[in-house]
Order: structure tokens, then C-alpha cells, then sequence
């Protein structure tokens, strides 16, 4: 039977359509990032920061779910009387139309806990894979709507609105059931504000302790340090998106030591090479003009830190193509990191070629975001490299273009570059080329034939100095995993660092062969430094 | 009802058009104080190089652009102050020279090159290069527009303003020219024999 719409019953009504269309615009907009074909949408969908939205739209909407359980529980008496009384009539009288909308509403049930289901699990970062449920199940609501609000319209037409919005029980009033939602909904959020997050705790170690940042975890010390897991998600490459990754943290109150591994089946070094065509040289790429490679670039691993817990990449994540409206819009169409409370958060940007070589993880950080330059054609907000006193890597291209390039430089001895002419895949190659064994790119010299491949990325020096130095990394790896062993001092002094103490929160992505489409989740993990509890 | 069906239908028809007729918009260069050109002096468009050249269309002046290619044009190469009769020579690195680098050299080589068209090129006056420094710049970069400057470096840039009395340890030397600073933009003075950057100044090109 229908129900007849009293007046709790119009506004639960009204709280479930707010919410549900909050997920499902917010929620697609997310779903952008591993999903690129939704971009198609992308006009109609919302930009900035919407993983906030997103989770108060859940609270929301979980209140509202409680709330019509409460009601319709509350109202089964009452029915139970009337159905009795009204058996005869009601079979007599319900129609097709009336079976069509019942069971179209018994197929939104399951939607609704399936969706707060899988959205909650991914919340709290549930090692269960459930990204692709909670998405059908979001795919399962715009059919749903469709279905239900569309076959109200053409039955009704635009009376269909009042009977969904204007009590049709005449004097019924609103019971106390209706504040639930909203009550709930805010002690939820309330409570998601304090949210808990993962405790690390960080063991301290002897200052005199030796701690080796070369990848190999094998120093006694890790065996005594707590490990925490955390399943990240949404990455390109990885098997279903998802790798889950284990942090351990020890410190000597002077420098913090991590020790960070993940799983990746495919060790990727092969970073933008640069191959001979018919048409001369050009880099191997699949979406590296649009800043978004996820086919010939190296593996890497990011990690945040901030002195604040904020979901949504510490509050950083701004989405969509144009989250800024007077500055350009990211050709990738995903959206841009930034902070927009003036503080900075920090970034250690590991990169499997061109910092692993210098024993190093470029230290970046989320900023406000910058102005464009007219002749940067990449734009990238707020994400700002910590300034340098010298060393670089340099890519081998005078001029990127996606056609053809000239290279810088070209070897000094074909031998440099013979063993890239077999097994790209080779254990030994680094895919790492040093400025002094090449020399500028003279035509005349350019005697490759095609099919001829070179590494792109060249050491000009050894290594970063000054304030984008201060992260030591190495990472190896071996038998699918990859192992990442960091290093920082607690207080750098850079305005641009965090401080490594108990409070200071951190995320982590991995890149699996991809310039941007990292894994991500939701809950920090707080550094809880037992040293400072001697 | 067959009415509404059809509203419903082209209901969604029209959310796909909105969809399918606003892709993600592909930015365009913005217009831009700096003009790029190539050797030969034609002006390129902001995201294309690369470039030889940049024209500012505020002072009307063309400067030579910084490169990493080991030409006479490298960015790291320095150059002792010295204009032929006045300052010490040989006293900067660069690899186009026997002997060691001064400003005459790299002025006889690029204007016997003809870099962009022209054959006039000459060290800035510290007006003309102070009108290159900008504030509006990342963490650790030299105070320029790094977009249409790169290469440049963090350091000391000669100007042509010599004969300027030194002071401080350099006292002996008696006389210098000035210099800026693109870590903190500012004007110093520096010994003739110093090994500083050099980037040359011509105002005889004519914007198309």
C-alpha cells in the first residue's frame, strides 16, 4: 500500500530528496577522479571542495534513514488496525501504478543501505573493497529517481510536486520523528568534526642509533615500532584501484624515521622515454599533455602532513576542471590541491627516478593558491615545490610538444644507452641519465636509428640542497612491494614544513605509473610521540 | 501523459546536451606583459619554444633569454665586467671562449650571431634591469618571471652603470660597476673582476 503522505511523513520526504541529491552530485563529482569518463558530466556537476559536503550530505541522509524506520515502525499500529478494516477495499482498489511505485520504493531501500553502507565503511577506511558497490549503488539511485520521480510526473504532472511535498492527511502534524533527522544528522557531523583518527604511535629511539635510509628495513629498531595498515583507494593502475599501505614511525628527538611499504605488482622506472620515430625523437606518453600520464611515468608516494585532520586531503582537495573561478582551469579536469585557511600543509613527493637517485623525496607543500603566469600552460594552485639552492633533474627536451621534441642532449657513447635497447624491464636499469655524459644536441650527431629509445630524465647534479632537501628517502623494490624508508628532522625552520610532534596528522597516496590519479583515504593517521611522555 | 513522457525524454535529452556541449574548457594563453621570439626575432605564442627573445611590451625593450644548452647563451656561464677599455678581462667561465669570459665577449658573439634579427645588443642600464625584477614569484626562485626567464639565476647580474666608487673590502679596488641581485632584487656594486651573470638589452626592436 502507499502511504499517505501526513505531514512527518512530507518533510522526511523532503530531508531524503536534499540528501540524496547532495551525494549523488558531490559523490559523482568524487567519483571523476578514478572514473574519467564521468568527466563527461562535468558540466553538470559541482566543483571546489565537496568531500565535506559529501559527508554532511551522509549524515544527513543516515538521520533521515533512522528517522523514517522510527516513523514507519511507529505507524504500524495504526495500519495493522486499518488493514484489517481495509483488506478487502485496498486490494480491490490498488492499482498498477500503485504496485509500480511500491516496488520501485522497496528497490530504494536497499539502495539507501547499501549506499550509507559502503559509503561509511570507505569513511573509515574498511579494508573491505566496496568502491564499486557504493558507485552502482549511487547508479542505482539516478535510475531509481528517474523511475520513481519521473513515472510520478508523467502520471500527475506537475500535481505530482504537491502530493510529494503537501500532506494529504489533513490535520496530521508534523511528531517529534521529523527533528530526528536534523538532530541526529548534527551530532553525526558533530562527531565526524572529532572524527578519531588512526593513532601511530611513535616509538623514540636513541639519538645514537644508526638508521640506514637505503630501503632496507633492517634495523632491530622497526621490529619494536607499531605498524598501522591503511587500504587506500581510487588510484590508476593498481589492481581494483586499491593498495593498502604500512606505515611505522620512530623518532630520536631530533629526526623522524618512516618506514612506509605498499604493494605494486609492476616495479615502473620507465619515465617518459624519449624513443626515435620516422618523424625524429618523441616521449612515450598516454595523457602526459593533459598532466595526466598513466601509462610511462615512474611510481611514487606522497605524503601529507598537517598540523589539522580534515578529511578531503587535510581540506586540500578542490575538484573539478575550474575550482578556482579567476584562475585557469586543470586540462585533466580532476581539480587542483590547495589550502584555503592560510595555513600550508606539507608534502613529501617520493618519485621512483628522479628522486630515489638523490637518495631524496621532493619536498613540496599545499599552499594558497598562487597566480597563473602566462607562460606556464600547467597551472597548479597551491601545490608549490619548498625553494632550493641548487640540484635538479632536468627532462632531456628542449620544448615539450606531444608531436616530436629535440632532445638536450644525446650520449656521449651509444654504449650509455644500448642496454634500453632490450628488456625496458631489466632489473638494473634506472632510467636515470647524467648531464656530463651527454652533450648538446647537435642534428648532425643524430645518428639513431628509429625505434632507438633514451631515459628523459637527467641528473644536472647530484642532488637537491637547501629547503627542498630536507626529506632523505630511498625506497626498493622487491617481489611486489615497494619499500620506502624517509627520514626529516622534527623542526626543520622552513615556513613551509610541518612539525613532526604528536598531534601532527598525515595522509598517504601511491602512484602506480601515474603523474596525478593517486590512491587516497579518508582518516589521518595521528603521530602520537611517546617520547614526549618521558 | 504522452505529453509528459515526451517533457521527461527531453528533459534528459537536453541534461546530455548541456553535457556533451560543455567539455572540460581547454585554457589559451592569457595575454601577457612579455612576448616570446624566436632567433630571428618573430614573436611566438606564450606555451610555444623554445624561445631566444622576449620583448616587454611595457619599456619597449628586448631581452636575451637564458638557455642550458652549452651555446653562448647558457644561463650558467659568467663574465668579468669589461667594455674594451675600462674593467678587468677574463675573469668570468664559459665555454665558448679560449681563454676565460668578460661582457665584450658575449657582446661580440651575439651580435656578430645576430640573435633575434638584431646586432645592437649591450649590457642593461640598472634602470632597464631593475624593471626585470619581480616579487611575484615561488619559494627559492630568482626575482623574475620565470615563465618567460628561465635559467636565470640566483645571483648577481651586471649592469652598464661602471665607474662607481667601491666601499667595504673592495675599497682597494677603487671601482666597479653595478650589479642586481636577483635574490633580494636589489642594486650592489660589485669589483670589475667579479664573475657575474650577464644578460644583454636591445632597443632596436620594433614590436609587429
Amino acid at each position: 500500500m502507499i502511504v499517505k503522505p501526513t505531514t512527518s511523513w512530507a518533510l522526511l520526504h523532503a530531508f531524503a530528496i536534499v540528501f540524496i541529491l547532495i551525494n549523488l552530485f558531490t559523490g559523482l563529482r568524487i567519483a571523476t577522479l578514478s572514473r574519467p569518463w564521468l568527466l563527461e558530466l562535468s558540466a553538470l556537476l559541482p566543483q571546489g571542495a565537496l568531500h565535506w559536503l559529501h559527508i554532511a550530505g551522509a549524515c544527513g541522509l543516515s538521520a533521515t534513514a533512522m528517522a523514517y524506520t522510527i516513523y514507519r515502525f511507529n505507524q504500524r499500529p495504526q495500519r495493522t488496525t486499518k488493514t484489517k478494516e481495509t483488506t478487502a477495499t485496498t486490494e480491490k482498489t490498488e492499482t498498477l501504478s500503485d504496485k509500480y511505485h511500491r516496488g520501485l520504493t522497496w528497490l530504494a531501500y536497499p539502495l539507501v543501505i547499501l549506499s550509507l553502507l559502503t559509503g561509511w565503511l570507505q569513511f573509515i577506511d574498511s579494508a573491505l573493497s566496496v568502491v564499486d558497490i557504493h558507485f552502482y549503488a549511487a547508479l542505482g539511485f539516478l535510475l531509481y529517481l528517474l523511475l520513481h520521480a519521473g513515472g510520478y510526473f508523467i502520471q500527475y504532472g506537475w500535481p505530482a510536486l504537491k502530493r510529494a511535498f503537501i500532506p494529504k492527511v489533513t490535520g496530521s502534524k508534523p511528531s517529534w520523528i521529523i527533528v530526528l533527522p536534523a538532530i541526529a544528522g548534527l551530532l553525526l557531523w558533530y562527531g565526524i568534526g572529532y572524527q578519531p583518527s588512526n593513532d601511530l604511535p611513535v616509538k623514540r629511539i636513541p639519538l645514537t642509533t644508526l638508521m640506514a635510509i637505503d630501503g632496507i628495513t633492517d634495523e632491530p629498531e622497526w621490529n619494536d615500532a607499531q605498524e598501522i595498515t591503511i587500504l587506500t583507494r581510487g588510484g590508476a593502475n593498481f589492481l581494483n584501484g586499491e593498495t593498502p599501505v604500512s606505515i611505522k614511525v620512530l623518532e630520536n628527538g631530533a629526526e623522524a624515521f618512516f618506514n612506509i611499504s605498499w604493494q605494486d605488482t609492476s616495479k615502473s622506472l620507465e619515465h617518459l622515454p624519449l624513443v626515435k620515430t620516422k618523424q625524429g625523437w618523441q616521449v612515450k606518453q598516454d595523457g602526459f599533455n593533459q598532466f595526466d600520464e598513466t601509462a610511462y611515468y615512474e611510481d611514487k608516494l606522497a605524503i601529507m602532513l598537517a598540523d589539522q585532520c580534515d578529511s578531503g586531503g587535510g581540506g586540500t582537495a578542490h575538484l573539478g576542471p575550474k575550482p578556482l573561478a579567476n584562475q585557469p582551469a586543470n586540462f585533466h579536469g580532476k581539480g587542483y590541491h590547495y589550502s584555503d585557511d592560510g595555513k600550508i600543509r606539507d608534502v613529501w613527493h617520493w618519485k621512483a627516478v628522479r628522486t630515489n637517485n638523490m637518495h631524496l623525496a621532493d619536498d613540496n607543500f599545499f599552499g594558497s593558491p598562487v597566480r597563473s603566469r602566462a607562460g606556464d600552460r600547467r597551472y597548479s594552485a597551491g601545490y608549490i615545490a619548498d625553494g632550493k639552492e641548487s640540484g635538479a633533474y632536468v627532462m632531456n627536451w628542449q620544448w615539450y610538444k606531444p608531436e616530436v621534441i629535440v632532445p638536450k642532449r644525446l650520449p656521449k657513447h651509444d654504449e650509455l644507452i644500448a642496454p634500453y635497447q632490450m628488456d625496458h624491464q631489466a632489473e638494473h636499469l634506472q632510467w636515470v641519465i647524467s648531464w656530463f655524459d651527454y652533450t648538446p644536441y647537435l642534428a648532425e650527431n643524430d645518428h639513431y636509428p628509429i625505434g632507438t629509445v633514451m631515459p628523459s630524465v637527467m641528473y644536472r647534479s647530484n642532488r637537491f640542497e637547501g629547503d627542498r632537501a630536507h626529506v632523505r628517502a630511498h625506497g626498493q623494490w622487491k617481489d611486489g612491494t615497494w619499500t620506502l624508508e624517509l627520514a626529516r628532522p622534527l623542526k626543520t625552520q622552513s615556513q613551509h614544513d610541518v612539525i613532526l610532534q604528536t598531534g601532527t596528522c598525515l595522509w598517504v597516496s601511491a602512484f602506480d605509473h601515474s603523474q596525478v590519479a593517486h590512491t587516497r583515504h579518508q582518516q589521518a593517521i595521528r603521530l602520537l610521540f611517546e617520547g614526549e611522555h618521558d | 501523459m504522452i505529453k509528459r513522457t515526451i517533457g521527461i525524454v527531453g528533459l534528459l535529452i537536453a541534461v546530455s546536451l548541456i553535457a556533451l556541449l560543455n567539455p572540460i574548457p581547454q585554457e589559451q594563453p592569457s595575454p601577457s606583459r612579455w612576448l616570446k621570439t624566436n632567433a630571428q626575432g618573430q614573436v611566438m605564442s606564450p606555451w610555444s619554444g623554445p624561445w631566444t627573445c622576449v620583448y616587454d611590451t611595457k619599456t619597449q625593450l628586448l631581452w636575451e633569454v637564458k638557455t642550458d644548452n652549452e651555446s653562448i647563451h647558457d644561463g650558467y656561464w659568467t663574465y668579468s665586467w669589461y667594455d674594451g677599455t675600462q674593467g678587468v678581462e677574463n675573469q668570468g667561465d664559459c665555454y665558448f671562449e679560449k681563454n676565460r669570459c668578460d661582457a665584450r665577449d658575449l657582446i661580440t658573439r651575439i651580435n656578430s650571431e645576430k640573435t633575434c634579427g638584431l646586432d645592437n645588443w649591450r649590457l642593461p642600464s640598472s634602470k632597464e634591469l631593475l624593471s626585470l625584477v619581480s616579487r611575484d614569484t615561488k619559494p627559492g626562485e630568482p626575482l623574475i618571471a620565470k615563465d618567460f626567464f628561465p635559467q636565470t639565476k640566483r645571483g648577481d647580474y651586471w649592469t652598464k652603470d661602471s665607474q662607481q666608487r667601491l666601499t667595504g673590502t673592495f675599497t682597494y679596488l677603487k671601482e666597479g660597476a653595478m650589479a642586481i641581485d636577483f635574490v633580494n632584487g636589489h642594486l650592489t656594486k660589485l669589483p670589475y673582476r667579479n664573475a657575474s651573470f650577464v644578460r644583454l638589452v636591445n632597443t632596436g626592436y620594433v614590436e609587429p
